[in-house]
């Protein structure tokens, strides 16, 4: 018995585990499969995004530095072609053009003329650089060879980091050359005039990797080196966009591309986490969004196999009551077989017995005159035995034919039955009983109470029997008086009728109740009763395709309630008609 | 008046024996039968008024027998006995023209009171049968003038 219900739990447990797997996994696999499905395709257009972004700003932020120098250089190639080479070398001259120039915009340091030795000829500015010689100088052999040169930033005689423009004039007197300085700081500014969220910067290397203008972030000044530079993929042509990692990990995102004929390049750069901060915020909410999901989908599959565990247990529960139901249907069924072939085959000895009883009475009767007067004693005794044996076979008569009416299949004759018809005849018979034992009968017959099917005798042998057992508690509990027997009759749920029989008598034991319906069982003294009697009316009302339960608390009462099948309006006409044939 | 002759049909011979002494003690000529085709023997040699017939028998059950006396033997009156404690045998030997039934285990002072009220029938049946027999023979005056007119 323990193992089983080991088993049971055991297999309850593995159930279980098996509805919560297969409700877990299988809404869990497609959310999470569309959930990264969109995640992915997210995630990718929004990377897309900041990439066309982040190259969008550098295409603009190249035009805007390039269209800068071009005209920083158209402004020098317009003094040349104004001022030759004699005027401009005139006193006053040059300072009157830097003053114009300043007005016309800031990036002007100062100015400077060269003959075509490399000499600085004439100068306006704030540094002492007159008669210097530059033929030496980087800048000065590009111009003289190109014609028009914007430098890198050098140090230069002042020894401060600055570029210059510079173009070459031909004259009669041979080649000059006319440099400006730019304000560094200002070009810092426009270049590193760019937002992008947090971290969003711009500067420029040379191709050497020779900062040109500050690298805040790092703190790294105008011609240090950019450690980062050597690691760059350097973009032929167009723009370059990439991912890479300074050497304190922080990844950053970059775009770079060419300037001034591929001698500086311009890079814009934002800090990954920056540039993806709403990739990393769909990222968080995607996750966020799987967990609680999950967890949704977790708590609703827990929620759901308990309720499907509960329901299959009720269902295994309600299997095992109508199986016991079946079992002991069938068992009466068999008992009642038996017995009836047993109470017949018991019937003829009997018949026997009885016989020789009356015959031995008879001619006890006839010698009892002759007999002796001492033997009148042991006369008397033989009498006592034959009345006993009397006695004893009309007990024995008494349980045969019980048993024989427990047992019989007989054709019954259903007809339409009307309890508030019915039920008041039938109590008619118990009534002088119930007056005799002080009882009084309450009667709540509804007039709703529906019709049923059902043989009539066999109907009134089965509240005979109730009324009779109902008479015997209450009389045992009450005595003579006190003692209250309710009979009602109504329409009960599911198309049913219902009649409750009810008392106030000693009730039935606990350890009983369950064996009022089965045959033999009786707590009456021997001899009172066969135990037949509720086995006879189960079965009797299982015929008329009903139930039959009993409550009852011990010292408190019984009741015994009936459901029948209400008869439906088909089957009253049929019988209607069927009573009208046979009438006719 | 006639003496009642009954006769028992059962399979159980002890107690046809002890049953036949006991009514015969009583004062009327038993006579018994231990199947349905003896039974109809002997109603050819005897005349018997009542029968006690047994329902349960092997062979020529007493529903067999029952229905056969009736047909050669109308007149004779017939118990039925039945070991089921059931109305519905007892019913369907009315039905068959039992003039009564008795219930297993039974007294001998029922089977002859039984007995008794059949026999008295059947001398009713008797008595009316010999009066219209009678008056087919007779002939009233008004006939024997009618026919004296002729």
């Amino acid at each position: 018995m323990k193992n089983t219900e080991l088993e049971n739990r055991n297999s309850r447990k593995k159930l279980k585990r098996i509805i919560l797997i297969n409700m877990i996994i299988v809404p869990f696999l497609p959310f999470v499969l569309a959930i990264g499905v969109s995640f992915y395709n997210f995630t990718t257009e929004l990377e897309k995004k900041t990439t066309n972004s982040l190259k969008r700003i550098i295409v603009d932020h190249r035009e805007m530095i390039e269209s800068f120098l071009e005209e920083r250089k158209a402004d020098l190639e317009f003094i040349v072609d104004t001022y030759d080479f004699n005027q401009i070398k005139s006193p006053g001259v040059m300072n009157e053009i830097l003053r114009n120039l300043k007005n016309r915009s800031n990036a002007f340091v100062d100015l400077g003329v060269f003959d075509a030795r490399g000499v600085h000829v004439v100068y306006s500015g704030q540094y002492k650089l007159k008669g210097k010689t530059y033929a030496g100088e980087l800048w000065f052999k590009k111009v003289m060879t190109t014609g028009c040169y914007i430098s890198d930033v050098f140090l230069g005689y002042r020894n401060e980091p600055h570029f210059v423009v510079a173009v070459r004039q031909e004259s009669i007197e041979g080649a000059w050359v006319l440099r400006a300085t730019i304000d560094t700081l200002l070009f810092d500014r426009l270049v590193s005039k760019v937002r992008m969220g947090q971290t969003g910067e711009a500067y420029i290397l040379n191709k050497k990797g020779s900062v040109q203008t500050l690298k805040r972030s790092d703190g790294i000044r105008i011609l240090e080196n950019d450690p980062d530079f050597i690691k760059f993929s350097i973009p032929e042509t167009g723009i370059q966009t990439f991912i890479q990692s300074d050497k304190l990990k922080n990844e950053y995102l970059y775009a770079a591309t060419w300037l001034k004929e591929r001698e500086w390049l311009l890079i814009v750069r934002q800090g990954k986490k920056d540039a993806y901060r709403s990739l990393y915020s769909a990222l968080n909410l995607s996750l966020f969004i799987m967990v609680a999901g999950g967890g949704v989908i977790a708590a609703l599959a827990f929620y759901m196999a308990e309720r499907v565990l509960k329901n299959i247990d009720r269902l295994g529960m309600e299997k095992e009551s109508l199986g016991h139901q079946l079992i002991r249907a069938t068992q009466l069924a068999e008992i009642g077989e038996m017995s009836t072939g047993f109470a017949h085959e018991i019937n003829n000895p009997l018949q026997i017995i009885k016989s020789e009883q009356t015959l031995i009475e008879m001619y006890l009767d006839e010698i009892s005159a002759d007999i002796s007067i001492h033997r009148l004693k042991e006369m008397e005794e033989i009498r006592d035995s034959l009345d006993q044996i009397k006695l004893q076979v009309g007990r024995c008569s008494d349980i045969t034919r019980a048993i024989l009416k427990f047992g019989r299949k007989s054709e019954t004759k259903p007809q339409l039955l009307s309890p508030g018809k019915i039920i008041p005849e039938i109590m008619e018979l118990v009534n002088k009983k119930a007056q005799v034992n002080g009882i009084e009968i309450v009667s709540e017959i509804s007039k709703e109470a529906p019709d049923f099917m059902g043989d009539p005798s066999q109907f009134q042998q089965v509240l005979l029997n109730l009324f009779n057992n109902a008479i015997d508690a209450v009389f045992e509990k009450h005595g003579s008086q006190g003692g209250v027997m309710t009979i009602a009759a109504f329409k009960g749920g599911g198309n049913r009728l219902e009649i409750r029989i009810s008392d106030n008598g000693v009730g039935i034991k606990k350890e009983d109740i369950d064996k009022v319906f089965s045959p033999f069982f009786t707590t009456k003294p021997v001899g009172k009763g066969t135990g037949l009697g509720l086995s006879v009316c189960y079965g009797i009302i299982e015929g008329f395709g009903g139930t039959m339960v009993v409550e009852s608390k011990e010292g408190n009462g019984t009741t015994f309630l009936i459901e029948l099948p209400v008869c439906d309006q088909n089957l009253k006409e049929v019988n209607n008609e069927k009573d009208e044939n046979y009438a006719g | 008046m006639k003496k009642m002759k009954i006769m028992l049909v059962d399979d159980e011979e002890r107690y046809l024996s002890t049953t036949a002494k006991l009514i015969e003690k009583k004062g009327y000529k038993t006579l018994i039968a231990l199947s349905g085709k003896e039974a109809l023997g002997k109603l050819k040699t005897e005349n018997v008024h009542v029968v006690i017939l047994d329902v349960k028998m092997p062979g020529m059950d007493g529903n067999e027998t029952l229905k056969a006396i009736k047909e050669q033997y109308p007149l004779v009156e017939v118990i039925m006995l039945t070991g089921h404690a059931t109305v519905d045998s007892a019913v369907e030997g009315l039905k068959s023209g039992a003039s009564d039934y008795l219930m297993k285990p039974v007294d001998v002072e029922d089977i002859i009171e039984k007995s008794l009220e059949a026999f008295e029938k059947r001398q009713r049946l008797e008595e009316k049968i010999r009066v219209a027999r009678t008056k087919k023979y007779m002939r009233s005056p008004r006939e024997i003038l009618k026919k004296d007119d002729e």
